[in-house]
């Protein structure tokens, strides 16, 4: 199999990885699809220096959330940010589901963090261990478990505000 | 309300919102031009080299065409360090190529990219601002050496001065208003165009730091 053939599989099985990081940086749908085109450039730059070390989803986020981080646009389309109307909503229906307004709720939250805490938050959801934050991010665990911790105050008092009250 | 209570929800909403892509689809975005800042400077510093050549060839018709001694060393001179522009240039490329890669830590890669934003700004900016005594100092001298007369320059200036001290009052006034403008000029123009995205890296590297 060809380098080209075989990176377009891997990233067709991992793109879900992509998918998750242009939903989270970016609020207009152009935008995501802008982030989108851009990380899987870099990535297919970079593939060259992948060779196996750690999985490619790990390697994937790191290449992702870079190019998030220091994409580079002259005049941004809509506000870097979320709101409780712009979360995707799949199931929508016109019951009220407290969980469902809880999710959107705290998805608006994470929306207004900074481009850095963002994505420790990402692989916190990704169930990475502070270890591997800190390698992805180039920090050490302690710094993450202390970031992670204000994070979470952050988006505990963040979510307040986008809760209607029942 | 936790994160973690909602993690296994927020992971499936990101997840979900997005048209997926096809073998196809893939392969065709891999033909497309990137956006990212590393490949603008890359695009500018290939234009850049390409109007250097344009100008090197300019010069050097010049430097064959005139008759004036004056000119030919002066366009002759200019041909050189456009010649020099060049490889400066090139080495510049071949660096900021060898150093795009996005696969590092966050923080090696922010570290890198500003690290390679501040020389390109750095160089940029010597550049133009030691272009403008290399450019007075040569015109002084070769004017004085082989002065060139233009009938329309010398009718206005008759007109205009009527001593030598006010011609060099003249050209020192206009050397000093020229050099401020280019010197705030550049300032403004190389912050425009990485200024703001270079503070906004900065910050995240101190953020990460915290």
């Amino acid at each position: 199999m060809s380098k080209e053939k075989e990176f377009i599989s891997l990233l067709n099985e991992h793109q879900r990885i992509i998918h998750k990081v242009c939903n989270l940086y970016m609020d207009a749908h152009a935008d995501r699809e802008d982030l989108f085109q851009e990380i899987t450039l870099q990535a297919w730059k970079a593939y060259g220096n992948f060779r196996g070390d750690a999985k490619f989803s790990t390697w994937l986020y790191r290449v992702a959330l870079n190019t998030a981080i220091t994409f580079f646009r002259k005049e941004k389309r809509q506000p870097d940010i979320f709101s409780t109307e712009t979360v995707p909503d799949f199931n929508a229906t016109d019951a009220y589901d407290p969980i469902e307004e809880q999710v959107k709720a705290m998805y608006a939250a994470i929306g207004e963090l900074s481009k850095i805490d963002k994505a420790i938050v990402m692989l916190y959801l990704e169930d990475y261990s502070y270890n591997d934050i800190g390698d992805m991010m180039g920090i050490t665990a302690n710094n993450v478990a202390v970031k992670m911790n204000r994070i979470k105050t952050k988006l505990k008092e963040s979510t307040q505000k986008y809760m209607t009250p029942a | 309300m936790e994160l973690d209570e909602l993690k296994y929800q927020l992971n499936q909403k990101l997840a979900t919102d997005h048209a997926s892509r096809s073998n196809a689809d893939i392969s065709a975005l891999l033909k497309k031009k990137t956006h990212s800042v590393i490949s603008k400077i890359k695009r500018s510093l290939i234009i850049e080299m390409v109007l250097c050549i344009l100008f090197f060839a300019a010069m050097l018709y010049v430097c064959f065409i005139t008759d004036y001694w004056s000119i030919r060393v002066y366009f002759g001179v200019f041909t050189v360090l456009t010649i020099l522009m060049t490889f400066v240039l090139y080495y510049l490329y071949r660096r900021t190529d060898t150093l795009s890669n996005s696969d590092q830590p966050i923080k090696a890669n922010l570290q890198t990219l500003v690290g390679l934003l501040e020389e390109f700004v750095k160089r940029y900016f010597q550049f133009t601002m030691a272009l403008l005594p290399v450019c007075f100092m040569f015109s002084m001298i070769l004017s004085y050496a082989d002065p060139v007369e233009i009938p329309e320059i010398e009718k206005f200036s008759v007109k205009v001065f009527t001593a030598r001290w006010q011609v060099m009052l003249f050209l020192g006034i206009y050397m000093i208003v020229l050099a401020i403008s280019v010197y705030y000029f550049t300032k403004w123009y190389l912050k425009k165009l990485y200024g703001n995205y270079l503070n906004e890296l900065k910050q995240y590297i101190a953020e990460l730091d915290q």
